[in-house]
């Protein structure tokens, strides 16, 4: 008897507390609760609107509590006729999930988004379609926001200056930024000021400029990323320890486009990532303290710039593979080195059989030289002629800088053959 | 209407004449010789003829057909020059096939003038860069014969020859000649001239010196055989003496 | 023409310097694409010796064929053909011979290692020089009487071709370095047809370094099929141009 009075007792308690603090509403297009925003109004904080299927055209929309928001059969948010943004999230732990949301203005004074999230700390964005947003996801001063899973879809008939960027975050700390699709925006995904953050399994394609673009944004980790037939590729400036494995970096074509652009970096590590027929595959224009490993280069016109301002980089294990070019630089940048990595080009033997060269490969091409001077000599490229330059200046090096070699050139190529 | 005929037709090589002003007729039914030391224009008489050269001045008309661009004239042309080397590879076969061809004849390989006499028609799967010269030869004067020309043109057609076959071909002039073709023939053997000409073209240096019946020749130079008359019409006194006749 | 062209390819279906080419090429093809453990890598090698051999035994061996065709071709010109019918007739056995030499010695290795676009760019780059150099070979075996000096003629121009002109352009880039001539490089490059083949391959190959350049200049026309086409319309000029003067030079010639 005792017991049975407190086990009611505690499912009383349970009941008011879970009914006081996180209410369900309902919001159903074409059912008794037809709008959206009086019930942003009325809910509290921890409460859950669950929106059924159908277009909710309201201006724009304002979240200024604690809620969760889920979609349920994709109902579309359409911002048309708002100041401008669709949805503005000024409170912390909000969640937004399984929308579709389009209708922003574009804009050259304001940055109008899908999602606008200001001053609000974990908020989740998960599985939503953005429609021909201007920007897509718009962070600002916010800690630990998590971008799961949505798909951004830019206006691919917007010129370049009417695009916005995908996934924007400025000035935020912890973000997880994970399995999204971005494409068709100007940068599929760009952080200033963004600290302490992750960026896996995304694929950024098609966007008019960057894939990836970073500013001053120290200790984030970029893993498993696709980044393909963007512009101008990746670019990664004024940033520290910085750590970028596994990713893709295909396609990125045009006179300056990069796998990736690495401009005054410190503490960098690029670990197996594979990059495959970009114009540039990795430019170092100002680097300190780069480990750059186990990375497969192959088809790009250059696979690697590396300017005589980088200092202690470290290429090893890395394969380079029928590319236009192995390397190229603007000066000397003798303090670097490179050491056990594949080069097809290498034509030296291993008498010892131990699997490594027993004469130094010399990476950068006489060709390669004149091409850095007079770009458009790169017509003249597996001709006989420079065929001939190149040979004769590997038997007798006279223009190349000396000591930029390989001293441990691999015989075979420490990755996997396979039809990439 | 002459056959043939030559109206002041000159050929300049460079600088030089190879032949000049040369005007001359030859009717159906004749046969003649063309004489002269090398390099006295008779090939390049012959090769204006055949339209393997172009002429500098002068026409030339066969069957009253100008030679020119259009090739159709030569339709009533046989040829057999002096030297002959055909496509390695290929079969007399194909080789008569491919003539056959172009003159638009659907007669047999094996059927036609000589092909059976010279004996070609049993080597007709043989290729033609394993033929020697005489063999050659024999497959040049089939050609030449084979589809009925009103003109033909024979360049030494015996050197090479052996006894037996150069007798064919000989009659084989005889034959055509006297269903009125006209026959032009480049021969240093005398007896040969001797016994076909009806008439002798003698060219030296580019010019024709004389042409006449041998008849003619001997009766004018008072000499038995031909060998001995044309180097006596060469000389000035009878030259002039032709001159004026 | 086309009673001419049968029999003239059935005598270089026979040839034994076709045969060898085709065997030659077959040997090289495969022998390359054995050794190399990457078959892009292969291609690349492979597409290096072809763009040399290829238009240096097309010139050469036109050359020496028809001079060693002169009496045939007589043969010929006395029958009621046309000039024209007769060299046009041998210059497309001829073409089509050593076309075929190219796609059996080389395109049938090349689709069988590395089936692809690549592949396909570079069996039709050696395609047209093959024709390219079939019509230069003829142009001068027309224009000079002696074999000898028709044959040196031949290396001459492809040593022009293959090697010097790229030298003086590249002379010519340095020397004006200063100007702005970046518009004008890939139109000297196409004066020379064995660069045109080769840049043909490396706007398959090499597109993304192309695009290095090109992004200024040329982006329109390489960044998609338009550049291949425009190489290829190019080398059809380089086929026609020495072909016309050829058929000129045979209908006015003295045999």
């Amino acid at each position: 008897m005792k017991n049975w009075m407190r086990l009611c007792a505690v499912a009383f308690l349970l009941c008011t507390v879970v009914g006081l603090s996180a209410a369900t509403w309902t919001v159903n297009a074409s059912g008794k609760v037809k709008k959206l925003a009086p019930v942003l109004a009325s809910a509290q904080a921890g409460d859950t609107v669950r929106v059924l299927a159908g277009t909710y055209a309201e201006g724009t929309l304002t979240i200024d509590r604690p809620l969760t928001l889920i979609g349920i059969g994709r109902p579309v948010i359409d911002g048309a006729g708002g100041d401008g943004n669709v949805l503005t999230i000024t409170a912390s732990d909000v969640t937004v999930q399984g929308f579709m949301i389009t209708g922003t203005k574009v804009s050259n004074m304001n940055d109008n988004a899908g999602i606008e999230v200001e001053k609000a700390d974990n908020v989740k964005l998960t599985d939503n379609v953005m429609e021909h947003c201007f920007f897509a996801f718009h962070f600002a001063n916010s800690r630990n926001p998590t971008v799961i899973g949505n798909t951004v879809n830019g206006d691919p008939e917007q010129s370049e200056t009417s695009r916005a960027n995908g996934i924007h975050l400025w000035h935020c700390s912890g973000a997880t930024i994970e399995d999204n699709e971005v494409q068709n925006h100007r940068d599929g995904i760009y952080f200033e000021f963004v600290t302490d953050s992750h960026v896996r399994r995304n694929k950024s394609l098609n966007n008019s400029r960057y894939g990836l673009h970073f500013m001053f944004s120290h200790r984030d980790t970029y893993s498993d990323n696709l980044f393909q037939d963007n512009g101008a590729g990746v670019a990664v400036m004024f940033s520290k320890n910085v750590d970028m494995s596994r990713n893709r970096f295909i396609r990125n074509r045009g006179a300056s486009s990069y796998g990736i652009l690495l401009k005054e970096i410190n503490d960098v590590k690029i670990d197996s990532n594979i990059f495959i027929d970009n114009t540039t595959a990795l430019l170092v224009d100002g680097c300190n303290r780069g480990e750059i490993r186990g990375n497969i280069f192959q088809g790009n016109g250059w696979a690697l710039r590396l300017f005589a301002n980088a200092t202690e980089c470290h290429f090893t294990a890395n394969s380079f593979t029928g590319n236009t070019f192995d390397m190229s630089t603007n000066g000397n940048p003798v303090f670097n080195s490179f050491s056990g990595n594949y080069w097809d080009r290498y034509q030296g033997y291993d008498l010892d059989h131990n699997g490594v060269g027993d004469v130094p490969f010399r990476p950068l091409s006489l060709f390669a030289m004149v091409n850095e001077r007079m770009p458009y000599a790169v017509v003249l490229s597996r001709s006989l002629l420079t065929q001939l330059l190149d040979q004769a200046e590997r038997l007798v090096p006279s223009m190349t800088p000396e000591g930029l070699e390989d001293d441990k050139p691999l015989m075979k190529s420490p990755h996997v053959t396979r039809n990439l | 209407m002459s056959r043939v005929t030559f109206e002041n037709v000159g050929k300049k090589y460079g600088k030089l004449w190879a032949l000049r002003e040369f005007s001359a007729r030859f009717e159906p039914g004749e046969t003649v010789s063309v004489i002269g030391p090398n390099g006295s224009g008779k090939t390049t008489m012959i090769k204006c003829l055949l339209g393997l050269v172009r002429s500098s001045t002068g026409t030339i008309t066969v069957n009253g057909e100008h030679v020119g661009p259009d090739p159709e004239y030569r339709h009533h042309v046989g040829h057999m020059p002096q030297i002959s080397r055909f496509p390695n590879e290929l079969k007399i076969g194909q080789l008569i096939d491919l003539m056959d061809d172009i003159r638009g004849s659907n007669k047999g390989r094996s059927e036609g003038a000589l092909v059976k006499e010279l004996g070609v028609v049993d080597m007709m799967d043989k290729r033609l860069g394993t033929l020697s010269g005489g063999q050659r030869q024999k497959v040049s004067a089939v050609h030449a014969f084979r589809y009925s020309p009103s003109v033909l043109v024979l360049d030494e057609p015996t050197a090479g020859l052996d006894p037996l076959s150069s007798q064919i071909v000989l009659q084989a002039v005889r034959n055509i000649k006297r269903e009125g073709c006209t026959v032009l023939i480049t021969s240093h053997l005398m007896e040969e001239v001797e016994a076909l000409a009806d008439r002798v073209a003698y060219l030296q240096d580019g010019t024709l010196r004389f042409l006449l019946p041998p008849e003619d020749l001997l009766a004018v130079t008072g000499e038995k055989r031909l060998s001995k008359a044309i180097p006596a019409m060469l000389t000035t006194k009878t030259a002039a003496h032709v001159e004026s006749l | 023409m086309w009673k001419v062209y049968k029999y003239t390819l059935i005598d270089l279906a026979r040839n034994k310097f076709v045969l060898g080419w085709t065997l030659l090429l077959l040997a090289i093809s495969l022998g390359l694409f054995q050794l190399e453990d990457q078959p892009v890598k292969a291609m690349l090698s492979l597409s290096q010796v072809l763009l040399a051999l290829v238009p240096l035994v097309a010139s050469v061996f036109t050359i020496v064929y028809l001079y060693d065709a002169m009496e045939f071709t007589e043969l010929l010109a006395v029958q009621p053909l046309r000039r024209s019918k007769i060299l046009g007739g041998q210059m497309a056995a001829l073409g089509t011979a050593l076309v075929l030499g190219a796609l059996v010695g080389t395109g049938i290795p090349l689709m069988l290692f590395l089936p692809g676009g690549a592949s396909l760019t570079l069996i039709l780059a050696c395609v047209m020089l093959t024709l390219v150099f079939v019509a230069i070979g003829s142009l001068i075996a027309i224009k000079n009487r002696e074999k000898a000096r028709g044959v040196g003629l031949g290396l001459v121009v492809w040593f022009l071709f293959v090697l010097v002109y790229d030298a003086v352009l590249l002379w010519v880039m340095f020397a004006f370095s200063d100007y702005p001539i970046e518009p004008w490089i890939v139109p000297l490059a196409a004066l020379d047809p064995i660069d045109l083949g080769r840049i043909m391959v490396l706007l398959k190959v090499d597109l993304a370094a192309m695009m290095g350049y090109s992004g200024a200049v040329y982006e329109k026309f390489f960044g998609n099929v338009r550049g291949i086409l425009v190489a290829l319309l190019a080398l059809g000029a380089w086929v026609a141009l020495p072909s016309a003067f050829a058929f000129r030079a045979f209908r006015r010639k003295d045999l």
